[in-house]
């Protein structure tokens, strides 16, 4: 059974407290993402979209609120479900690639396949579809060093999509990478959420990537200011 | 409240699966594993030395060779160096993970669990405790060959009973594993138990 929601937040809450301090990062978000809907989560720096990212990528517990994913209440979860979630549900793309640097482009991006239980030379082979067509078929046996910040995020994005998860998220994409490899990276992401009907939840700056959306969510102070339609 | 229809399944991260893993770490960080390698080979051919001397003199006294002992105060010496390169080996795994944040932080979000961690670690420390206990034994062997060969001959090996030797050689390198294992057991806890978050903000 699926949800046409398949990420909704209620009142999410998430504070820092920092000796006698407060900081309320994110202060009570309310938001439905449809199936197949591409978001871009927009605002100024410190205004709490990295804080949402890892709350609905379940990578950290909210202060109070909730997140659901399909349906599901993730602060319900134990430690195996999470991970569980993690690995299927959802592909993580960040800013800094974070790509194993010891391992190769192919070994990178079938990694996800492992923690999935996917036979060895099974994953081996659905990576290397993968990175054929993020346009990498030539560079499988490259690590991370030998590749630029544009072919990293490819592979990056290649891991993302490798257990097939219904959301992809991702916490500023274009922002370590030139005008015109952030705008190769946005359309492949575009093409993603459109071919595979891939929900595209993207924290950005970059108006290019804005423009793309289906929905624009202004955030400030950790509060949503705004919700307009791309 | 809504109810989910579809039960989640399990992560998987076999023994096999850590080792193809281990093994590449080890051999693209060659560097920092020689170290660890080194350290432990270094702690064990004292161990052998002694054990092994021991051994020859013993069979040269049976051999009608006069009796000289390994003094007991040397075995003390033997303790330290193991407790040294225990100390040592944590110390440089430590680093290790402390190097490796972002990468822990990373493999939490493509699905990895606590103790999957932990298997990885430990099965790196049993590659680097394997190599380190077969050099370690090696150079126990040559320097207790070298030591002994003044007061019992050089060749009083050949007469040493080879099951005693065998004996020394299995429990030498089963040691070494074992210790290494061991100093890699606090790293490899401290690693598993990182937060996501935390260990994806850390910057080097
Ligand atoms: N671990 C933490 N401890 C304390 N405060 C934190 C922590 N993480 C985030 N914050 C605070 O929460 C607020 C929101 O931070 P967040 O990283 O979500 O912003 P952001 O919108 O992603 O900014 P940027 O565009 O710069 O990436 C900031 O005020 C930040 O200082
Ligand atoms: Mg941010």
């Amino acid at each position: 059974m699926s949800y046409d929601n398949v990420i909704e937040l209620r009142d999410l809450q998430r504070y820092y407290k920092l000796g006698a301090e407060t900081v309320k990062a994110l202060d009570g978000v309310d938001l439905e993402i449809r199936r197949g809907e591409y978001v871009s989560i927009v605002g100024p720096s410190g205004s709490g979209k990295t804080t949402l990212f890892n709350q609905v990528g379940g990578l950290d517990k909210p202060t109070k609120g909730s997140v659901f994913i399909d349906g599901v209440d993730i602060s319900q979860l134990d430690a195996y479900e999470l991970a569980w979630l993690r690995c299927r549900k959802i592909g993580y793309i960040f800013q800094s690639f974070n790509l194993i640097q010891v391992l190769t482009a192919l070994e990178n991006v079938s990694l996800p396949t492992v923690f999935a239980g996917t036979p060895h030379d099974e994953g081996l082979k659905k990576a290397e579809k993968l990175l054929d067509q993020v346009g990498l078929g030539e560079r499988l046996h490259h690590r991370p060093t030998e590749l630029s910040a544009g072919q990293q995020q490819r592979v990056a994005i290649a891991r993302a999509l490798a257990n097939d998860p219904a959301i992809i998220l991702a916490d500023e994409p274009t922002g370590n990478l030139d005008l015109n490899t952030g705008m190769e990276i946005i359309d492949l992401l575009h093409g993603l959420n459109k071919m595979r009907g891939l929900t595209l939840v993207a924290a950005t700056h970059d108006l290019k990537m804005i423009k793309a959306s289906d929905r624009i969510v202004w955030m400030r102070d950790g509060v949503i200011e705004r919700i307009e339609r791309g | 409240m809504k109810m989910n229809k579809e039960a989640p399944g399990r992560v998987h991260f076999t023994l096999m699966d850590a080792i193809r893993l281990g093994r590449g770490y080890i051999r693209r960080r060659l560097d920092r594993s020689l170290i660890n390698i080194a350290s432990i080979a270094l702690g064990l051919s004292f161990y052998t030395t002694m054990v092994i001397s021991d051994l020859l003199y013993s069979t040269s006294a049976r051999l009608g060779g006069g009796q000289v002992a390994v003094e007991s105060y040397q075995y003390w010496l033997v303790a330290v160096a193991l407790v040294v390169s225990i100390v040592g080996i944590t110390n440089a795994m430590l680093i290790a993970v402390y190097e490796r944040y972002r990468e822990i932080g990373t493999m939490k979000c493509l699905g990895a669990l606590d103790r999957h961690i932990v298997l990885l670690f430990l099965v790196e420390s049993f590659y680097q405790g394997l190599v380190g206990g077969l050099v370690g034994f090696s150079l126990g062997l040559a320097s207790a060959i070298v030591i002994t060969g003044f007061g019992a001959g050089f060749d009083i090996v050949l007469y040493a009973p080879r099951v005693s030797l065998l004996t020394i050689f299995v429990g030498s390198v089963s040691l070494a594993m074992a210790l290494s294992m061991v100093a890699t057991l606090y790293p490899a806890w401290r690693a598993s138990k990182l937060n996501p978050v935390e260990a994806l903000r850390y910057e080097l």
